[in-house]
């Protein structure tokens, strides 16, 4: 028989793809946060809140995104006291925000296990890549095409990386999945799909930093843009999107 | 005009600082509008952005379909560097346009030692900081809030001073500038000082005796005004605030709603200057403070709602207001909190209701350690009280309690100070008094010293600020009786003498604040940044005294720098309050009796206790 605790049978997760926009690239990740949960709060959505002393919403990101990076491809999984209509998720919270921190997509995911009777994990155990486009600024590109081809040669790429243990030398280039790139005027533009999530990853950062420090004629001071495109889960052989990866569990 | 870029900021810390763009954040087209009004806080971003005066006057202003009121902080000194270097002015975060594009560039002044960064910031936008050295083209700086009760420091600053509320004043000067559109600056300020509330130092002289008072202060012209008289809002009830405050993405040093429940205070402390110049007491009803806290919390999405005033206990509908608030968002999880407390156990009993689960500290203010010396201040507080408050706050669970008292004031003496040390002392044997299992344990009280400064329009304004080395002397003596088990903090700084030589300064100390800048000095508020010896050069460069300022005791004859302001209180008044200083002698609240300090008749319509429940006050 089954055993329903009180009042959860109404309870819903939902996955939810959402937009950080260029103009708050700076905004830290915990802020973001912050200001994900008062948008909920502002649009009246039946946001679950945990017990205790201090109560907070039920809400965790799938991969956290570095300061100075934007993206159209962030997800977050949350838990509603009752289930909404996708479409007045999505219109109530858009309208309650800024066109800069937008919902994109909602996947409810009604029951917690998977028809094998495992339970659904959380967004953020289904990563595995992430998209990125990068633009680097660069004082002159004349010899930049070739000096990246000779680069992708190589077959290692190796790089310090800071971990919590302190510092050791890595080789990414096993964790970049593609790499294409174009050079359009001053700029590099690249884009990747590289390793993401806790088993392994690669931070868009560390591998800009890698191009950067083997090309010549960068523009020092300049920024460079980075915005996530997208972050995937792998079934089978199957490179997914998170939000598509979670739909066979609506 | 070159414009802010990410490659810059992605070079500075907290970036997020400066590109505004947060929700409730006002656009509008600037080509469509009349006024271009810059609201500029002296300080970063984090501290300006809890300010509840700028939220309230920039939705006031962009209310204003002609009017586009925008932002601007001072940048921290990482991000003025690169702007230097990069040759960009200090924008606002609207439009990211320079300061010098702007009608009205305005700076509230909070505190004394934001000073140096209101010339900073004009000179980062290319502004000359002198107003008699500034142009027609250039805009008009406006400078309001407590520190322009004594203007003059800023006097060649400033084109402008708004004293008392703004929310109506500025409309008024707002209005006046649309009707003087196309006529000369000179001709708008000279019609503008006819608006109450309104100071144009330019169009006032100043002589001064031999000895270095003031002998006279007069008005240029005969059309312009003696005395300018502060302005009032006379319907607190229903005057304007804001429904739809900013809410930033970083974390700000107040990141709550606050939601003003009444302006003025009848305790009449007499080291107060925001007691005296808030008078008379108006409150906003229950029901009104419910259907605005109701906007808000929509509007922000804010988790905590903190009641704000001063003395909030003396809302003559607290219980009520608390607990309607509380009840009504306990399921949507929001907290409401309580700002400061007085010492008494009603309060204890409120903020029991209010913290039913989380117990952070407590803060009590008995000001001074002894009770004769919170008889001179009139801080109207026993022992007793404490003790009372103390005891049932540890027999409701809580273990943690801070006092905080200040050091310096007049008439005081070692004694007293060392009282500072056996009342915390008693604190800690009220806690020690209840039987074991009914305490929590971890007791910690921490006692806290700040340096007293005599401020204008209080009974001390009169009063030598105490030598700092006899400052020092008292902190020593204080820490050599201080139990143990107590946590002392202090402060011993020179930046009490600056704000004691700005607070009660005159139009030569105008001259040291641009000399000090001119030498480097800014954020002289941040301990990192401010330099003593920046400042003593600057005074002994422009032949100025600190001591005259800081150190002297005034007469009640002399002329003093603000005398020509009207708060609304009789300056009688203030003179009989300090001689009760000096024999220790209390004045009872106001709510137990009107001590005709004038509030009530200055005001035409601005009767004490305003919107107040009756049976309460």
């Amino acid at each position: 028989m089954l055993a329903l605790k009180k009042g959860s049978a109404l309870k819903v997760r939902y996955l939810m793809k959402f937009k950080k926009g260029s103009d708050i690239k700076f905004v830290a990740h915990l802020d973001i946060m912050r200001a994900i949960q008062r948008t909920f709060k502002r649009a009246q959505l039946p946001v679950d809140y945990s017990n205790g002393f201090n109560p907070h919403m039920k809400l965790s990101i799938a991969q956290p995104l570095s300061v100075g990076m934007y993206s159209i491809g962030e997800y977050l999984d949350i838990d509603f006291k009752e289930e909404v209509n996708n479409e007045d998720i999505i219109n109530k919270f858009n309208s309650s925000s800024t066109e800069n921190l937008e919902l994109l997509q909602v996947v409810p995911i009604k029951e917690p296990y998977d028809k094998d009777g495992k339970k659904i994990p959380q967004s953020m155990a289904a990563v595995d890549n992430a998209s990125y486009q990068i633009r680097i600024k660069y004082e002159d590109t004349n010899s930049l095409e070739a000096e990246l081809l000779n680069l992708l040669k190589d077959s290692e790429w190796n790089i310090i990386k800071k971990t919590k243990n302190g510092e050791k030398e890595t080789n990414i280039k096993p964790l970049i999945k593609e790499f294409k790139f174009e050079i359009q005027d001053k700029f590099l533009c690249i884009e990747a799909l590289v390793s993401c999530g806790s088993r392994e990853n690669l931070s868009a950062d560390l591998l800009s930093k890698y191009i950067k420090t083997h090309t010549h004629n960068i523009d020092e001071i300049a920024f460079t843009e980075i915005k996530r495109i997208e972050i995937y889960g792998i079934r089978g052989n199957k490179l997914l999107p998170l939000c598509e990866y979670f739909k066979i569990f609506a | 005009m070159k414009k802010i870029t990410d490659d810059i900021l992605y070079r500075v810390e907290k970036p997020a600082r400066y590109v505004g763009g947060e929700i409730n954040s006002v656009k509008k087209n600037k080509n469509e509008v009349d006024i271009r009004f810059a609201f500029c806080f002296p300080d970063v971003y984090e501290v300006g952005m809890s300010h509840l005066g700028m939220k309230i006057l920039y939705h006031v202003l962009n209310k204003r379909e002609d009017t586009y009121c925008e932002r601007a902080f001072a940048p921290w000194p990482d991000m003025e560097k690169l702007m230097r270097e990069n040759e960009i002015q200090l924008y606002t975060l609207e439009t990211k346009d320079s300061l010098s594009e702007f009608d009205f560039v305005a700076f509230t002044l909070q505190y004394e030692m934001s000073y140096t960064n209101i010339l900073n910031m004009l000179n980062m936008a290319g502004i000359e900081v002198r107003a008699s050295k500034r142009s027609e083209e250039d805009p008009i700086i406006l400078c309001g809030g407590p520190c322009a009760y004594n203007p003059e420091p800023l006097h060649d600053i400033a084109d402008i001073f708004s004293l008392g509320e703004g929310e109506e004043h500025l409309n008024d000067v707002l209005d006046l500038y649309k009707k003087y559109q196309g006529k000369s600056k000179s001709e708008f300020l000279r019609a503008a000082a006819k608006i109450e509330g309104t100071y144009v130092p330019s169009l006032y002289d100043v002589v001064y005796n031999e000895d270095g008072t003031i002998k006279e202060f007069k008005p240029k012209f005969e059309d312009v005004p003696k005395k300018v008289k502060k302005r009032i809002i006379t319907d607190f009830n229903e005057v304007d605030y804001p429904d739809k405050i900013i809410v930033p993405y970083n974390e700000i040093v107040h990141d709550r709603i606050m939601l003003e429940t009444f302006r003025g205070c009848t305790r009449g402390c007499r080291f107060c200057q925001a007691g005296m110049v808030y008078r008379p007491v108006r409150e906003k009803k229950t029901e009104k403070l419910i259907q605005i806290a109701d906007e808000i919390i929509k509007n922000t999405g804010y988790e905590e709602l903190s009641l704000t005033s001063l003395s909030i206990c003396d809302y003559s509908d607290i219980q009520n207001l608390v607990f309607s608030l509380v009840d009504k968002y306990k399921d949507k999880n929001i907290g409401v909190s309580l700002p400061s407390l007085r010492i008494d156990s009603f309060s204890v009993d409120l903020i029991k209701e209010i913290q039913k689960v989380r117990k952070t500290g407590l803060t009590f203010a008995p000001e001074a350690g002894s009770q004769r010396m919170r008889d001179v201040i009139n801080k109207g507080v026993t022992e007793q009280n404490l003790m009372d408050s103390a005891g049932s706050a540890f027999k409701a669970g809580w273990s943690t309690i801070k006092l905080y008292f200040m050091i310096g004031l007049p008439y005081e003496t070692i004694d007293d100070v060392k009282e500072i040390a056996y009342l915390s002392r008693k604190v800690i044997d009220e806690y020690y008094k209840i039987p074991k299992p009914e305490r929590k344990s971890g007791l910690k009280v921490t006692a806290s010293t700040s340096i007293f400064v005599p401020k204008p329009f209080t009974p001390f304004q009169w009063a030598p600020m105490d030598k700092m080395p006899s400052v020092r002397e008292k902190i020593g003596e204080l820490r050599k009786v201080m139990d143990r088990k107590i946590t002392y903090n202090w402060h011993e700084t020179p930046v009490s003498y600056l704000e004691a030589v700005f607070a009660r300064g005159d139009r030569r100390v105008c001259d040291v604040l641009v000399r000090a800048f001119e030498k480097g000095a800014k954020l002289d508020g941040w301990s990192e940044y401010f330099s003593y010896d920046t400042w003593m050069e600057a005074m002994k460069e422009c032949n100025v005294d600190g001591d005259f300022y800081a150190y002297r005791e005034r007469s009640y004859e002399e002329t003093l720098p603000w005398d020509f302001i009207d708060i609304g209180i009789n300056k009688e008044f203030l003179m009989s309050e300090n001689e009760n200083a000096k024999v220790a002698a209390v004045t009872p609240d106001c709510r137990l009796g009107c001590k005709n300090c004038g509030a009530n008749v200055s005001f035409k319509e601005g009767k004490c206790f305003e919107g107040a429940l009756f049976n309460e006050i």
